[in-house]
């Protein structure tokens, strides 16, 4: 039984089904990947029953129960008699919300001394689909290895060092770089908070406000106008709790400290009341609320501790305890809604700049849809008195550098380039009239050596040393990501990515796939330049084009395939992403060699390549999912190629056409085709192309001249002088 | 370029139409309505379970856009409504655009064209709903309608 009858006698449908029970069967999975957790894991006071806390925090033999706002663990050593602090123990999701790339937080477990040194990193449990199939564990492993023996306060980046700026730089996990990224601000920012809780990291120290002797009294209208007072709203969609209607919490809050604010809000008696209470050093807040649930909660019950909200000024956390608490009765200022909830809050620490931007920051369980599991979300927005109410304006805030940008400005180079490489093709490609002309079918040099160029540099400088392979995972996140929550620095923080993508977006519509897939895809030119290679090693004549009616319906497969991701991925990112495994574009490029790959990826791969040696791109053809969803705006792209009237009995062009687009009627699938240029060259070579030969040859016979052929492939007509004067 | 031995060209009746806003209104209505007048004559069954259907795909739109209803019904709904449209269209309006999209070039549509067209055009007009509703703040005002609360799922 040969391949054609093997191949023939399976069918689309079935290959398709092989393939995807080839992926799904790799036993690639990680350990912490989607890792079930147990649910007293986040709430638990004893979080160490749940938590491997000995790990992250070695020689440690007891540890305490949950404490603090945020939350976290002591840990002790049993030193003779005496038990000794030995450090801190605390989990991820008690401190920030910060969404990695699959949406999801990755739980991490850190332990740090009593000097504020990192003494340990544990990732329970991550939803990071590159890091599911992609890379293996140990790559992640070595990754937050880096974080042992870094001080709490320390400034470390992913990328160089920069000693100048006290600047620690972290290797990357090359191919995962947002979700590095995103561990590190997890990792840093959680052992900040803790260090500077229990009091390892210094206050940062700003000026005490000044403020202005303005009292005027303003109504509630003008309040919010002017910025004194401000609004947050969380919704019940955004927690994955049922609606009633109301929003879950709706909140107005304001500083108080402010004469003309403090004023407005409670009038003159009670505002100089409280101000009289006041030490320095104190502030009040006031927080008005309605929906569903309470800013209240019932932690200050229990133990005494607004747990619901926080007001943080960057570096900073301040909670609230119940000695904090007033109550406030009612609002002065005019216009004001009603409210089912007050309170006014003091904030006893000289830390605080009043005169500086804050936020105030609501803190709830976030239900996950699918699974029911709670997480921690918080919810923020920022509050900084308007210039009037400060004595010299609002001070100058250099506020931190977003971490996308810092990304972009780290490869400012490669960006450069590859900006670089683009225009040049597309350049080269709206050239293509000239190049084809210059070109012949036996001369084909000036349209071979840019692709060949393109080529080269597309596989080594984009693929192998950029990682920029686009791939259909990317086309599922954008999907759902434009569904449900669009972050654009999710997509800012991979720049070589996001610059390929607008180049995609953009030719795909002008010219169609082909741009992309025929000439920029770095594995498409792995596989197309390899074709080449292996033909001129001398496998030429072992190399092969299906038969049409197979290929008829073979192409059909990858949009089978691609509407399968799509289909899947809108029931689980997750197994969209291991059937992504059809790609082998991870294998290629993302992981630093194929041969570090479990065997069924190795042995995916190397078929792919070797059928590839011999069959032109059969991959790009029947199975690529990425380039059968560019093929659907592709159809409507703006220019076509060249045809000629004679094109629907003549097969010339079909015959060389190496992505088999060219149908029995001569027309070109504008789905398939991936503008090698072939048909092109053909259509000015007056040697190849039988219309523009058969001309050639009667005005030689006839001893006519060659006149220059025209851009709609035929000669320019001999016409009798005077002819002009007479039509 | 316009390109030769491409499927036979055809022309709708609106794409003679000179006056720019005109043709403009035209073509907004050939993309949000798959019908034509021929089609309803030889269709009506067809037609009246159409209207159907299209007004509950509004309504799953409006939920999905609202985000109280589960992706997989949302995405359900979608692909039904656009493998519906393929049908009327196959019979109704037979036809794609050629060339640049401000062009008046038609073709004659195959079965693939026809997917890609529908697939892509409601695609395009999902992110637009989306986009405006949320910049209009009618996400925030479905949410706040108790009166769709049993609808939600």
């Amino acid at each position: 039984m040969n391949l054609y009858y093997f191949l023939g006698h399976l069918g689309p449908i079935r290959i398709g089904l092989f393939l995807v029970a080839l992926v799904c069967s790799m036993p690639a999975r990680a350990s912490s990947y989607d890792a079930p957790l147990p649910p007293q894991l986040s709430s638990d006071p004893d979080l160490c029953a749940y938590a491997p806390c000995r790990e992250v925090m070695p020689g440690a033999d007891s540890f305490s129960p949950r404490q603090g706002h945020p939350s976290y663990v002591e840990a002790y050593r049993q030193a003779g008699a005496t038990r000794q602090l030995f450090g801190y123990v605390f989990l991820s999701t008690d401190i920030v919300d910060i969404p990695a790339y699959s949406g999801k937080p990755v739980v991490t477990l850190l332990g740090m001394n009593t000097k504020g040194v990192i003494t340990g990193v544990r990732i329970l449990k991550h939803s990071e689909p590159i890091l599911l199939i992609g890379i293996p564990e140990g790559e992640l492993t070595r990754f937050i290895e880096q974080y042992v023996g870094k001080f709490a306060g320390a400034k470390v980046e992913i990328g160089k060092s920069q000693a100048d700026e006290g600047q620690i730089g972290l290797d990357a996990i090359s191919g995962a770089t947002v979700t590095v990224i995103t561990e590190n601000q997890v990792i840093m920012r959680c052992a900040y908070a803790i260090a500077r809780q229990v009091g390892i990291i210094e206050t940062v120290s700003r000026p005490a406000a000044r403020f202005t002797p303005q009292t005027d009294l303003r109504d509630w209208n003008a309040l919010i106008d002017e910025g004194s007072v401000q609004h947050l709203t969380v919704r019940p969609s955004e927690l994955g709790v049922a609606s009633t209607g109301e929003p879950y919490i709706d909140m107005h809050f304001g500083y108080l400290n402010a004469p003309a604010v403090g004023r407005s809000i409670l009038g003159d008696p009670d505002w100089t009341r409280l101000m009289a209470e006041l030490k320095p050093g104190e502030h009040a807040f006031f927080i008005i609320a309605n929906g569903t649930a309470s800013f209240k909660g019932s932690g200050f019950v229990r133990g005494g501790i607004f747990d619901r909200i926080q007001i943080t000024q960057e570096p900073d956390t301040y909670t609230f305890r119940d000695t904090d608490y007033q109550n406030l009765y009612s609002i002065a200022a005019a216009g004001a809604p009603a409210y089912r909830e007050s309170g006014i809050f003091i904030l006893r620490s000289k830390a605080f700049a009043a005169s500086y931007p804050w936020r105030l920051r609501f803190l709830a369980n976030k239900i996950d849809p699918q699974t029911r599991t709670k997480t921690f979300a918080s919810f923020e927005r920022e509050y900084w008195l308007p210039g009037r109410y400060l004595d010299g304006g609002r001070p100058v805030v250099h506020t931190p550098e977003p971490t996308s940008l810092h990304v972009w400005k780290m490869k400012w180079l490669e960006i450069a380039l590859l900006l670089l490489l683009f225009a040049a093709t597309a350049t080269v490609y709206a050239l293509r009239d000239r190049l084809v002309r210059r070109a012949t079918r036996k001369n084909k040099n000036w349209v071979s050596i840019p692709k060949y160029v393109t080529w080269t540099l597309s596989i080594v400088f984009v693929g192998f040393y950029g990682l920029a392979q686009p791939s259909i995972t990317q086309v599922l996140t954008w999907l759902h990501s434009l569904v449900f929550n669009w972050r654009w620095e999710l997509f800012l923080s991979d720049p070589l990515i996001f610059v390929f993508w607008w180049f995609i977006f953009i030719t795909v519509l002008i010219w169609g796939r082909g741009l992309f897939c025929g000439w920029l895809c770095p594995y498409g030119s792995l596989a197309e330049l390899s074709f080449k290679i292996a033909g001129a090693l001398g496998l030429k004549r072992f190399q092969f084009h299906l038969p049409m009616p197979w290929h008829n319906r073979l192409r059909w497969l990858k949009y089978g395939v691609f509407a399968t991701l799509v289909a899947v991925s809108f029931y689980s990112m997750g197994i969209a992403e291991q059937m992504a495994e059809v790609e082998p574009f991870k294998s290629t490029f993302l992981v630093g060699g194929v041969w570090k790959r479990a065997w069924p990826f190795v042995l995916y791969w190397g078929l792919l390549f070797t059928v590839g040696l011999f069959i032109e791109r059969p991959f790009c053809k029947y199975l690529c999912p990425l380039g059968a969803g560019l093929a659907v705006p592709g159809t409507f792209r703006f220019y076509g190629l060249k045809r000629k009237a004679e094109c629907s009995d003549c097969h010339a062009c079909q015959k060389g056409c190496g992505s088999l687009a060219i149908d029995d009627a001569g027309v070109i699938d504008r789905r398939e085709c991936l503008l090698c240029m072939e048909c092109q060259i053909l259509y000015y070579d007056d040697h190849t192309c039988p219309p523009l030969s058969q001309e050639r040859r009667r005005r030689s016979k006839a001893g006519l001249p060659m006149t220059p052929i025209a851009a709609d492939g035929y000669y320019i007509p001999i016409k009798p002088v005077g002819a002009d004067q007479r039509e | 370029m316009h390109e030769m031995n491409q499927p036979a060209p055809i022309l709708p009746p609106f794409a003679q139409e000179k006056r720019l806003l005109q043709r403009l209104g035209y073509e907004v209505w050939d993309h949000l309505w798959p019908w034509s007048r021929h089609g309803f004559e030889r269709q009506r069954f067809i037609v009246a379970l159409s209207l159907g259907v299209g007004a509950v795909v509004s309504v799953v739109w409006l939920l999905a856009a609202a985000g109280r209803i589960g992706a997989n019904a949302m995405i359900a709904w979608w692909v039904g409504w656009s493998v519906f449209e393929v049908l009327v269209r196959r019979q109704s309006k037979p036809y794609v655009k050629e060339g640049p999209w401000w062009g008046t070039q038609y073709r004659r549509a195959d079965l693939a064209d026809t997917i890609c067209y529908v697939a892509f055009k409601n695609l395009l007009i999902g992110i637009a709903l989306f986009l405006a509703m949320r910049y209009f703040g009618a996400l925030d005002f479905l949410q706040g309608l108790p009166e769709l609360k049993w609808l939600y799922i």
